[in-house]
Parts: structure tokens; C-alpha cells; sequence
């Protein structure tokens, strides 16, 4: 029971970190031919979630102060894409942002349908279809 | 999705810009053969609100390519000095076209992600939907 809660928190940790992400694609899209704009993304989930996992919990001086969230897509930092810069400043490169727009896609699904099949998981636990 | 920071308004941002971009293209090829005509030129810039970068793209002043004209010998224009030359204009076709292409791409791929932003909103509420 309480795997698949952590199962989906996990699941919508990933949904948000893909938000973001999309966020910063968009980003890049739009300021494809601003000069001088440097492209954007964020670190990839897997390597933010487990960081956040091995920080662990707070220390805290008391049993009822509140926990710290396992993840926020704050934890994600939004690093600098290493890349050919166009003269006039611009490193945006359409043909990565598209791979990149489809793997958000992708995640975004796959975050989506994890969450879904274990709120299937929880419904027949309790007997319903 | 729908907050501040929105991936559509950003893609829809992207779309206007390369929209008057390609509006300023149209004119200059249009007056390619007006006597003394200029080209139009647009530097695109981030949107600032608040003093904070939206991510939003915008098309800054219009100027004018300040590069000499080329003088044209021909005695019979009715705009030719003594010596048989006027000035042309400095708009170069190739440059146009490159830039409308260039335009085109660049909005297509805008509309793209306005496509799949819709698209993820949607298959999101398809969660709340069963």
C-alpha cells in the first residue's frame, strides 16, 4: 500500500519536473532568433530525484515538526546548453529543442499513465472496476 | 499550466514576432525597385516585466539599413540626375527570401509546441475525466 503512494508522488514529482521542462523548451522555441539568448534546461529528473533521496530527512529537534517534501522542481537546477552559438549571440538550435519537446511529450505520458494505473491499483484494491 | 509562466503564451509570443517579421520581409521584397527605398530591419528582444525576464520573445524598434544605396545608370528614368544615375534601393532578394524562410521555420516550430502543450493539457484532464 504504502509502495504505491511513493509511487505516486514519484510519478508526480516527474510530472512537475516535466512542466518545468516544457516551460524552458518553450522558452528556447520562441526566443529561437532573439541574438545574444543563450538556451536553457533543466537537469534531468532521474539524477534530481535521486539527490533528493539521499539528502535524506531534516533533523529535526522535535517528533512533530513537519518533514521536508521528498522533491520540488525547485531542486532542479536549469543549467546552460553547451553548443554552437550563431553570430549574433544565440545558441538555440531548433532541431535539439524538437528532441527535446518530444522527449517531454514522452515523459509527461509516462508520468501520466504511471499515476493512472495506480489509481487503478488503489480502485480494486478497495473492490471497484 | 495556466499560471504566469505559461508554455502557450510563450509559443503564441514566438508566433507574433515572427509574424511582423515576416510583415517587414513582404514590404522590403515588395519594394525592391522603389527608387531610395530602405529595408526594413527588426531585432527581436525578451519581454521584461517587473523588471524580470518572462521568457516571452517581442520585435524591438523597426530601423532602417543605413548601408549605401547603389547608384543606378540610367538616363532615361524620370528620376535621374544629370549625369544618368539614380539610387536604388538596398534590398537584397536572396537576403528577403533567407529571412522569410528562416521566419517560417521558426514560427512552424512555435506552432508545435503550441500544438503539444495543448495536447499535454489535455491528456491531463483526462485524469479527471474517468
Amino acid at each position: 500500500m504504502f509502495e504505491k503512494i511513493e509511487m505516486l508522488r514519484m510519478a508526480r514529482a516527474m510530472g512537475q519536473h516535466t512542466q518545468a521542462r516544457h516551460i524552458e523548451v518553450a522558452r528556447n522555441i520562441a526566443n529561437a532568433d532573439t541574438p545574444g539568448f543563450r538556451a536553457h534546461d533543466l537537469q534531468p529528473f532521474a539524477e534530481t530525484y535521486r539527490q533528493a533521496e539521499e539528502g535524506g530527512t531534516l533533523r529535526v529537534s522535535n517528533a512533530r515538526h513537519l518533514d521536508a517534501p521528498q522533491w520540488s522542481p525547485g531542486g532542479a537546477r536549469v543549467i546552460e546548453v553547451a553548443g554552437p552559438v550563431s553570430p549574433n549571440g544565440n545558441s538555440v538550435s531548433l532541431e535539439e529543442e524538437m528532441v527535446r519537446a518530444a522527449e517531454v511529450k514522452s515523459s509527461h505520458d509516462r508520468s501520466l499513465t504511471i499515476y493512472r494505473s495506480g489509481l487503478d491499483l488503489l480502485r480494486s484494491s478497495l473492490g471497484r472496476r | 499550466m495556466t499560471d504566469q509562466i505559461s508554455p502557450l503564451r510563450m509559443a503564441a509570443s514566438g508566433m507574433r514576432a515572427q509574424t511582423e517579421r515576416l510583415r517587414h520581409t513582404s514590404e522590403n521584397i515588395a519594394n525592391a525597385d522603389t527608387p531610395g527605398y530602405r529595408r526594413k530591419l527588426v531585432a527581436f528582444e525578451e519581454a521584461v516585466r517587473f523588471g524580470r525576464t518572462t521568457g516571452e520573445v517581442q520585435a524591438g524598434r523597426m530601423q532602417l539599413d543605413q548601408s549605401a544605396l547603389p547608384r543606378i545608370h540610367d538616363p532615361a528614368h524620370p528620376m535621374a540626375d544629370q549625369d544618368g544615375y539614380y539610387d536604388g534601393s538596398n534590398v537584397d532578394l536572396v537576403i528577403e527570401l533567407a529571412d522569410a524562410r528562416e521566419a517560417g521555420r521558426s514560427y512552424e516550430a512555435n506552432l508545435r509546441m503550441f500544438e503539444q502543450t495543448r495536447q499535454m493539457n489535455g491528456s491531463l484532464l483526462d485524469l479527471l475525466r474517468r
